[in-house]
């Protein structure tokens, strides 16, 4: 190394250390401001104000509506990208391994029994109001063929007692 | 009409004790409840008489031994029918076809059916039937709803609205599922 590069090594090593100090600084002064930012409500309300827009949701709105989003729609379909991808996730394991434990889940089972049991209340219902009907009327035609007065019968029980 | 007489002393009525608010089954209810019965007991008996009668084929009994069998086998059928409304009727006051239809046998002032009162009723439905169904006839005539099993036992026969079994089945859920969410969760760490 020359005498002249040695020199000037020497002279600009104070310049460059400040330099480098000083771009820390900067660095470590934007982090704490992006933290305080994302502390802050500032940022919850900024996405409040913006989805409540009404030229942000009129401009979705036009984009959802044009042309564009269903050219880009058919081209998503066309590419048979989502083909692919439904061959993927049925060829998956995991997906099956998947489903078994949602099958074999107690909430699942349970939910299964309950839709069973459920429609076993109905039919009962069915069965008990007619049934019900059916003892009126038996009873007011059996009163009728003897020619005595229909039974007074007390008045049905209320749901919400 | 006379009200009932009161349930007795230490015995809380099951149902309402005012016969004026008490809706009484009829026939045709207590028909669909016999019949769920009746295919209860018949399935329970299919099932064990099949087992013994293969259990029995098995072994080489003698044709007198046999017919002594068939008649223990009748007779401890007709025993188990007969416990069967016996027992129910004592002790919740509904067989699981009552239940079904939501229907109660009760004794005089909406209380329980003794033992005793049971077995009468039990005798009663037979003595019913006999002539041709002649004593359940009485049911749609009564003020009370009464078949010639509930006169001659003092019981009457009762709506009694209660719980599905899928209630049931959804309250027990409910109830798990509130015991866990008290649990405090496991902690962690090393003691």
């Amino acid at each position: 190394m020359g005498l002249g590069t040695r020199a000037a090594t020497a002279t600009l090593r104070p310049i460059v250390g400040v330099a480098g100090a000083a771009a820390e600084a900067g660095l470590d002064l934007e982090r704490r401001a992006v933290n305080r930012v994302l502390e802050s409500d500032e940022i919850e309300r900024v996405v409040v104000v913006a989805i409540n827009s009404v030229h942000i949701q009129a401009a979705l709105k036009q984009a959802l509506e044009s042309d564009g989003a269903a050219q880009l729609i058919d081209t998503l379909f066309d590419s048979g990208l989502l083909d692919r991808f439904f061959e993927r996730l049925l060829a998956s394991e995991s997906l099956w391994n998947m489903i078994d434990e949602i099958a074999g889940s107690p909430a699942v089972t349970a939910a299964i029994s309950q839709q069973g049991l459920g429609f076993a209340d109905q039919v009962g219902d069915q069965v008990r109001d007619r049934s019900r009907k059916a003892d009126d009327w038996m009873e007011r035609a059996a009163r009728r063929l003897i020619g005595r007065q229909p039974r007074v019968l007390p008045a049905e029980p209320d749901a919400s007692s | 009409m006379t009200g009932l007489p009161a349930a007795p002393a230490g015995e809380a009525p099951i149902v309402s004790a005012h016969p004026v608010d008490r809706r009484y089954a009829g026939l045709a209810t207590r028909i669909v409840s016999a019949v769920v019965d009746a295919a209860l007991i018949t399935v329970v008996d299919v099932v064990v008489g099949v087992g013994a009668a293969l259990i029995l084929s098995l072994l080489h009994i003698p044709h007198e031994l046999r017919t002594i069998l068939a008649v223990i086998g009748a007779l401890v059928f007709a025993l188990g029918s007969i416990l069967y409304f016996v027992i129910f009727w004592c002790t919740t006051g509904q067989t699981p076809g009552a239940r079904v239809m939501q229907i109660r046998v009760v004794s005089a002032g909406a209380a329980r059916v003794k033992p005793r009162w049971a077995v009468v009723r039990c005798i009663g439905v037979l003595l019913a039937a006999l002539p041709l169904f002649a004593g359940f006839v009485p049911i749609l005539f009564d003020s009370r709803r009464r078949g010639f099993q509930d006169w001659l036992a003092h019981t009457t026969v009762v709506e009694a609205p209660g719980l599905s079994i899928a209630d049931v089945s959804r309250a027990k859920q409910r109830a798990i599922r509130a015991a866990s969410r008290q649990q405090p969760p496991p902690t962690g760490g090393v003691a």
